[in-house]
């Protein structure tokens, strides 16, 4: 079930209108039941799964954080974290090479996201930055929490439990920010996935600006899809009273890679940052540049495999590995001769942002390409087919749709322009000064528009599910 | 040596290493509040630092801190130990 299917929108105001007349002491368990409900429908293994993991760490990081020897704590810690990546390592695993007779077995929902919380709960609790927590309903939901579990973003279970009992519901926010996810997923991502999905299966028989096309329309769908999935996730949170963490900060506008990578999948990066990178770094540090860049290739893998066990995302890791070294160990050179020569720091500041967004482009292609030949394929022929530039769009239109992907462009450059100029903030502020049958009326008529919106889309989709592409980690 | 006499000292740390002359730190100032200062680099600050005070951190004190002062703060203990 998605968050934009006719089956979600028909159960959701019914969850609000339940949470909305609860007794607070009542919601965190409710959200708990919901949370599992919403993974049981879709598989009752997945739910037994996560129930068995959450009641073990749960167990485990008691006794690590109780126990008063610093011995059986280390132990409690190490045994947690071994057996939770043995588990996500060998569902990553079987995901893509057959077990025997059972051939091969899709991972538990949600089984990339609840195992990171679960792993960053541990881990804080070792350390002495948390208290154990004492209430398992409570934990429990901060684990499962149903608008984080099929695509996060990766909330820390301490940051969650902070915000419990769940008083400070948002519902108009919430509501906007969830219509506004909506909106990019059914008018952009949707509309740009027939070409992606088109251009990355016939790389053998396309070229030049048909592959060229791929090459830049993968990474703007990503976009629209994943930010669009954040936004829903963040907009469902806001109305239960849990406030979650950005994924994204405007990731096209960035200049250099590390810039790009502190913008894109937030949650994540600084999840790898905090318990991989961070004490990598520390424990490489004697060892200079060298340290470093082990440690950022190291965590750059890690961010590849993470999507799966597969040559592509490994090619994808290592990439952006590559750049990532590359980009920190001459910065502090580039810093300086642009402090030196301060005419060339505006057009350096263009190129830095046209090549950070090829850079990026070219290591999508290896995230998206179903096999790494595929990959090289595209990557080869966008430049060699330029004697059939006049044949190859026009095959590839009529295969796709011209109309389809005009929508989705012209929905991407929306987008930019709202991320940009921020009309949603312009309005909080002038709201305010307005009379409130003023603002009402306006609410009412968005909310018709984006409802009406979403009604004719997914009835042009045949009532279809359209799958997030994260979903699928 | 106290966490005044720690933020004083590693004010000079700060400048060299974000390469941001005249940069003037406060108990409650974060990562977010100083230019260039994230993940990549954060160990990096932690090294000058060690070496100009001549102490050593563990990650699970880096992972701890989460403003300047606490920094200040850590710093002081541990040089005010050493000697």
């Amino acid at each position: 079930m998605t968050f934009t299917s006719f089956k979600f929108l028909l159960i959701f105001p019914l969850l609000v209108g339940i949470y909305y007349v609860l007794p607070q002491r009542c919601r965190v368990l409710f959200l708990l039941i919901a949370s599992y409900a919403f993974v049981g429908l879709t598989s009752v293994r997945a739910a037994a799964a996560m129930a068995v993991a959450t009641i073990f760490t749960f167990l485990a990081g008691k006794y690590a954080g109780d126990t008063g020897s610093q011995q059986r704590s280390y132990f409690a810690f190490l045994a947690t974290i071994s057996i939770l990546t043995l588990c996500l390592c060998f569902f990553k695993i079987t995901a893509v090479l057959p077990l025997g007779r059972f051939g091969r077995l899709a991972a538990p929902l949600g089984l990339s996201y609840y195992t990171f919380k679960l792993m960053s709960y541990v881990i804080d609790v070792y350390w002495g930055k948390i208290e154990p927590a004492r209430n398992f309903t409570e934990f429990a939901t901060a684990i499962a929490f149903f608008p984080q579990i099929a695509a996060g973003p990766i909330q820390r279970p301490a940051d969650f439990l902070s915000q419990l009992p769940p008083t400070q519901t948002a519902l108009w926010m919430g509501l906007s920010r969830m219509a506004w996810g909506m909106g990019k997923k059914l008018l952009i991502a949707d509309n740009l996935a027939p070409t992606v999905g088109y251009i990355f299966s016939h790389t053998h028989t396309l070229h030049g600006a048909s592959l060229l096309a791929g090459f830049y329309l993968f990474p703007l769908q990503m976009y629209a899809d994943f930010s669009a999935l954040t936004d829903i996730a963040l907009g469902l949170g806001l109305i239960f009273g849990i406030v979650g963490p950005e994924n994204f900060n405007r990731p096209f506008t960035a200049s250099s890679i590390s810039d790009f990578w502190r913008r894109w999948h937030m949650s994540l990066t600084n999840w790898l940052a905090d318990y991989v990178f961070t004490p990598l770094r520390m424990a490489t540090r004697s060892a200079g540049s060298a340290g470093l860049a082990l440690s950022i290739t190291i965590n750059m893998l890690a961010v590849g495999l993470w999507h799966g066990f597969t040559l592509g995302y490994l090619v994808f890791g290592a990439l952006n590995a590559a750049y990532l070294v590359g980009d920190v160990l001459t910065a502090r050179r580039r810093t300086q001769f642009f402090k030196a020569n301060p005419t060339f720091d505006r057009p350096g500041t263009w190129a830095g942002w046209l090549l950070t967004a090829h850079l990026f482009c070219l290591a999508m292609v290896f995230f998206r390409a179903n096999h790494v030949g595929d990959a090289l394929r595209l990557l080869a022929g966008m430049w060699s087919g330029l004697g059939t530039l006049s044949s190859d769009p026009a095959s590839l239109a009529a295969a796709t749709g011209t109309q389809t992907l005009l929508i989705g462009l012209a929905g991407y450059a929306i987008l930019e322009l709202a991320e940009r100029f921020r009309p949603d903030l312009w309005w909080r502020r002038i709201e305010g000064t307005t009379p409130p049958w003023v603002y009402w009326s306006v609410r009412l008529a968005i909310a018709t528009c984006v409802l009406a919106g979403i009604f004719l889309v997914t009835i042009r989709q045949g009532g279809h599910d359209s799958p997030f592409l994260y979903q699928v980690f | 040596m106290d966490k005044t006499q720690a933020l004083l000292a590693l004010t000079e740390v700060f400048r060299q290493v974000f390469d941001q002359p005249t940069l003037v730190l406060t108990d409650a100032m974060t990562a977010a509040d100083v230019q260039n200062w994230d993940s990549l680099n954060h160990i990096d600050l932690i090294v000058a630092v060690e070496k100009k005070f001549k102490i050593k951190f563990t990650t699970r004190e880096v992972t701890g801190l989460k403003t300047v002062g606490d920094l200040a703060e850590l710093t002081a203990k541990k040089a005010s130990a050493a000697q």
